[in-house]
């Protein structure tokens, strides 16, 4: 798909005087510079996806605090208050599960490259690095669940 | 069986005549199966419009002088096949985030700036004479930095970057994989020299990690893992106690 | 660079930005570093054409080596038109510059123990040939050009298109060029002056040259009453890919590939029996010719090739030592080399010939020196040696660079005057002769084309008297055209319709001097193949030929060859 060239006019620099000898005429010469249209990122998937994972971080920031009045619900309710009993914080709890799992995921994926480690002297595999990732990932998930289950016993 | 042709739209701009870019229409014929964007652009330079502008050399992927928007795709013209487009139109644009300076060579004054400005140099602090011979270096030191030594500077990681495109003084893709092409040569020891250029708020600091730069790199040069990988050593060198040592 | 001022002056001006162009201007800075060093170029630095070549560069480096046998190689290579005592300068010179490019960086391949490892290439006696992958011109292009980053005292004009050089009292003091941005002309005066403007590849249609490779310095050189020396000398490269005529390394057949034709035979065996794939280029070419014309070549719409086949040295061979040639093939012909034999056929690659330079690189001008592909230092003969041009751009290029700054050190700086009016004549020149004119009716293209078909035709790998009475006369039938051309580009602003014209006005000139030269030289040496005169004649011909420009016409003359400690030989691999 193509990228626009926006036809309201970009800002050309102001023309840039080159005078040459003798003085009778002069040369301009500018340059053109296009702006970067408003909806640069939904003209390629890539770009798109981008701002999906970007964006990822704001319901889970929302999440967060709506989480947080739930804890401090809890402490003003019965002993046996569960927070399902708001169906919109199940979807909506689901919905940013879904959204994190895709941050995660993408950027623990990507740590096999970027993270090098060297074993005596030979470097550690990428493979092995993004599973060591993930197993950290899975045991810190259960540690947490672990605590935060018995928590709410 | 009538011949086959292909439709060029080209950006057009000369700024001693117009006040902004427009596009022009050239239907070429397409004369051969393995010919490429930039074939077809020397097809229309020589026999249709003379006054078409753009930059080429090598016509074989090395010298990076052809990139342009292919279809919104920052792409070497050199290698983009006619064969993938037909039928339909090949609209070929000047590459993004660069002032245009006439049709469609782009301005690469700040391209060239950056470059320079990570000191892509080998830095020691003590030359060796050249009648010691050669640092001795294994094709497995060679390997640690080969694939961001492989740049051609052809500039396609900026026009995919929207980070350098809402940002120019972004340092960009390009000229950190190259700043890590040197701090990774073990002949090197210009590592803490360049950190303050590398290291600023408007070098890796700025990526976002978007990616876009080493998906359309043509040389598998891979700068996103360089601006990371350059993220994370930078980290750890402020963080770990003597991290900072040569 | 000021894009605002009509003249800039300089110790030491380089025209071109190639490797011996940037090497040039790093010597010159590292002898004198108070010079103000300019160094030139019609397009980016990196983008020079040294950036495609793929082998390696030879250097007697290895312990087993000397500088005898690759003098002897190379004098052997040559068909002994080489002067002896620029080989043995350059033997011996090429082993330091190498050191000196690793120690700027370049990523040589190594031996298991850290040293840098060597090849065998075409023509070369033993494994001397050093190599980044099969990057070789890559790396080392990008190496010193990043390198020349750290002089402050080289200013670089990129994308400025020098037009003319300046000449006062018999001394060359500098050059015109356009600023392709602004459109503006300018005078770039120097106290000395170097050409290193690479090759003429583009004034044949097939050729594994760039576009760049337009002839100009060579050109200029020519009009500022240089002669240019051994022009009919021209490099066909046996292994180019059809169509595109993008060059498959000599590499390929350094590490064990096999040429063969379309019955399945070596074919070599019966042409260069002893070194077989490893034969120098000129004799391996017309093998693969001759072999076209007795119908064993494989027919295909682009021409007759051959196969060049790498399939037996196993996927992890060709992925160390040749992995472009893999990327290339995949991109371009859509092969797996691992997997497919490669389509290749002769094609125009480097040429021999150029502006006469002598061992520092000074030409009989006055301030005037050459170096790289642009001259001819007596170096490479009728015939270089794969991986010789590489070390030659750096060896000579150091050599032009030391000896430029040298006399810049105890020359007066040019007065200004004259400068103005040659300037003011210049701008003229072109403005009148392209820009402005509205009345001719050829286009540029189509006499470039037809140019190029003609010299493939005349100019090839075998030449005949007819066919080069039949070049010479369609080279001035194209000059006619030429004086008609049309533009239609009147912008001031990169116009790149003005300097293909330029180019091509060039690329008619030295096309001139390649064709009356082949037709003078009426024997059979190294590249030069006459079929009417197929052997070698040293009684004749054991000399240079210089080729003077006088109004339209070359005119030749001629020169000994210095000889030395190798005696002319029957040359038989």
């Amino acid at each position: 798909m193509a990228t626009e060239i926006n036809a309201s006019g970009g800002t050309p620099a102001p023309p840039h005087e080159v005078g040459r000898s003798g003085g009778d005429e002069t040369v301009t010469t500018r340059v053109y510079h296009r702006p970067m249209a408003s909806g640069w990122w939904t003209r390629r998937r890539n770009y798109f996806m981008y701002v999906v994972r970007e964006f990822t971080s704001l319901p889970l920031a929302l999440w967060l605090l709506w989480f947080l009045y739930q804890v401090q619900q809890a402490q003003h309710r019965a002993v046996n208050y569960h927070p399902t009993t708001s169906i919109a914080f199940v979807v909506f709890s689901a919905i940013v599960l879904f959204f994190a799992l895709y941050h995660s995921i993408t950027f623990l994926s990507l740590a096999g490259s970027i993270l090098r480690f060297r074993v005596i002297d030979r470097p550690v595999p990428a493979r092995l690095i993004v599973l060591a990732q993930f197993a950290l990932w899975a045991i810190a998930s259960a540690v947490i669940a672990a605590v935060l289950i018995g928590f709410a016993r | 069986m009538p011949d086959k042709k292909i439709t060029i739209n080209a950006t057009r701009f000369d700024p001693e005549k117009d006040q902004q870019p427009h596009v022009q229409t050239y239907e070429i014929p397409f004369y051969d199966e393995s010919m490429v964007v930039l074939d077809a652009l020397n097809y229309v330079k020589s026999h249709v419009d003379g006054t078409l502008s753009y930059r080429w050399s090598c016509r074989m992927g090395i010298c990076g002088s052809c990139g342009m928007m292919v279809n919104g795709v920052p792409k070497l013209t050199c290698n983009a096949f006619v064969r993938d487009y037909w039928p339909n139109p090949i609209v070929v644009e000047p590459l993004n985030n660069f002032p245009i300076v006439r049709d469609l060579v782009i301005d690469m004054d700040d391209f060239m700036h950056k470059l320079q400005s990570v000191k892509p140099w080998i830095i020691r602090k003590q030359e060796i004479p050249l009648g010691a011979g050669e640092h001795r270096q294994t094709n497995e030191q060679i390997d640690e930095f080969r694939q961001f030594s492989q740049c051609i500077n052809c500039m396609l990681c900026y026009a995919a970057c929207p980070v350098y495109g809402l940002n120019n003084e972004f340092l960009g893709p390009a000229a950190t994989a190259l700043a890590r092409r040197y701090n990774l040569d073990s002949r090197d020891e210009g590592l803490k020299i360049r950190q303050p250029i590398i290291g600023d708020a408007e070098g890796i600091w700025e990526c976002s990690f978007v990616g876009e730069c080493s998906v359309v790199c043509p040389k598998g040069v891979d700068p996103a893992k360089a601006i990371q990988q350059s993220k994370w050593d930078t980290t750890l060198r402020f963080v770990m106690p003597y991290g900072n040592r040569d | 660079m000021n894009r605002q001022v009509d003249q800039e002056s300089y110790d030491v001006l380089i025209i071109g930005g190639g490797l011996a162009g940037i090497r040039a201007a790093i010597a010159a800075a590292e002898m004198n570093p108070r010079l103000r060093i300019g160094m030139v170029s019609k397009v980016y630095p990196m983008r020079s054409h040294t950036v495609s070549a793929e082998g390696g560069a030879a250097a007697a480096l290895a312990p087993d080596d000397s500088y005898e046998t690759h003098a002897f190689d190379t004098v052997k290579g040559s068909d002994y038109l080489a002067d002896q005592d620029v080989v043995e300068a350059f033997v011996r010179e090429a082993p330091l510059e190498i050191i000196q490019m690793e120690h700027w960086g370049c990523p040589w391949s190594r031996n298991p123990d850290g040293t840098i490892a060597v090849r065998p290439f075409g023509g070369m006696s033993t494994w001397r040939t050093v190599f980044a992958a099969d990057k070789s011109g890559f790396h080392m292009l990008h190496t010193v050009f990043q390198t020349s980053l750290k002089y402050p005292q080289i200013h670089r004009h990129d994308e400025a298109f020098v037009t003319k050089l300046l000449v006062e009292d018999s001394k060359c003091i500098g050059a015109v060029a356009i600023d392709m941005r602004s459109g503006r002309f300018q005078a770039l005066t120097a106290k000395a002056t170097i050409l290193a403007t690479g090759g003429l590849g583009r004034i044949y249609a097939f050729s594994t040259n760039g576009n760049i490779c337009t002839g100009d310095g060579m050109a200029l050189a020519y009009r500022a009453g240089v002669p240019l020396k051994d022009m009919e000398m021209v490099q066909f490269h046996p292994t180019g890919l059809p169509f595109t005529g993008i060059l498959i390394t000599e590499a390929v057949r350094g590490e064990g590939g096999y040429l063969v034709n379309a019955e399945g035979d070596r074919f070599l065996k019966s042409y260069v029996p002893n070194k077989m794939e490893l034969g120098p280029r000129d004799i391996i070419s017309r093998a693969m010719i001759t072999e076209f014309e007795a119908g064993r070549g494989f027919e295909g719409p682009h021409g007759m090739y051959m196969h060049l086949d790498v399939r037996h040295l196993g996927e992890k061979l060709i992925d160390r030592k040749l992995p472009f040639m893999r990327e290339l093939g995949r991109e371009f012909v859509g092969i797996d080399i691992v997997k497919d034999p490669i389509p290749v056929r002769p094609v125009q690659h480097y040429m021999m010939g150029g502006v006469d330079a002598d061992i520092t690189g000074k030409t009989p001008m006055d301030g005037l020196y050459a170096a790289g592909e642009c001259a001819n230092v007596g170096l490479n003969g009728a015939n270089r040696l794969g991986s010789n041009s590489l070390p030659e751009c750096l060896v000579f290029g150091a050599a032009a660079g030391r000896a430029a700054a040298e006399r810049a050190s105890v020359t007066a700086a040019v007065g200004s005057n004259p400068v103005d009016a040659m300037l003011r004549d210049e701008t003229k020149r072109v403005e009148d002769d392209y820009l402005s004119k509205r009345d001719g009716d050829e286009r540029i293209g189509e006499i470039r084309e037809d140019l190029q078909r003609s010299m493939d035709d005349g100019a090839g790998v075998y030449r005949t008297r007819t066919g080069l009475v039949e070049l010479v006369n369609r080279i001035d039938s194209f000059r006619e055209r030429f004086e008609k051309v049309k533009l239609y580009d009147s912008s001031r602003t990169f116009n790149t319709e003005l300097t293909a014209a330029l180019e091509l006005g060039f690329m008619l000139d030295v096309a001139a001097t390649v064709a009356a030269s082949a037709l003078a030289r009426e024997e059979s040496r190294g590249a030069h193949a006459r079929r009417d005169f197929p052997e070698r004649d040293d009684s004749k011909f054991l000399k240079h030929t210089l080729a003077y420009d006088a109004a339209g016409s070359p005119k030749l003359e001629y020169r000994d060859v210095h000889l030395g400690r190798f005696t002319p030989k029957a040359r038989s691999y």
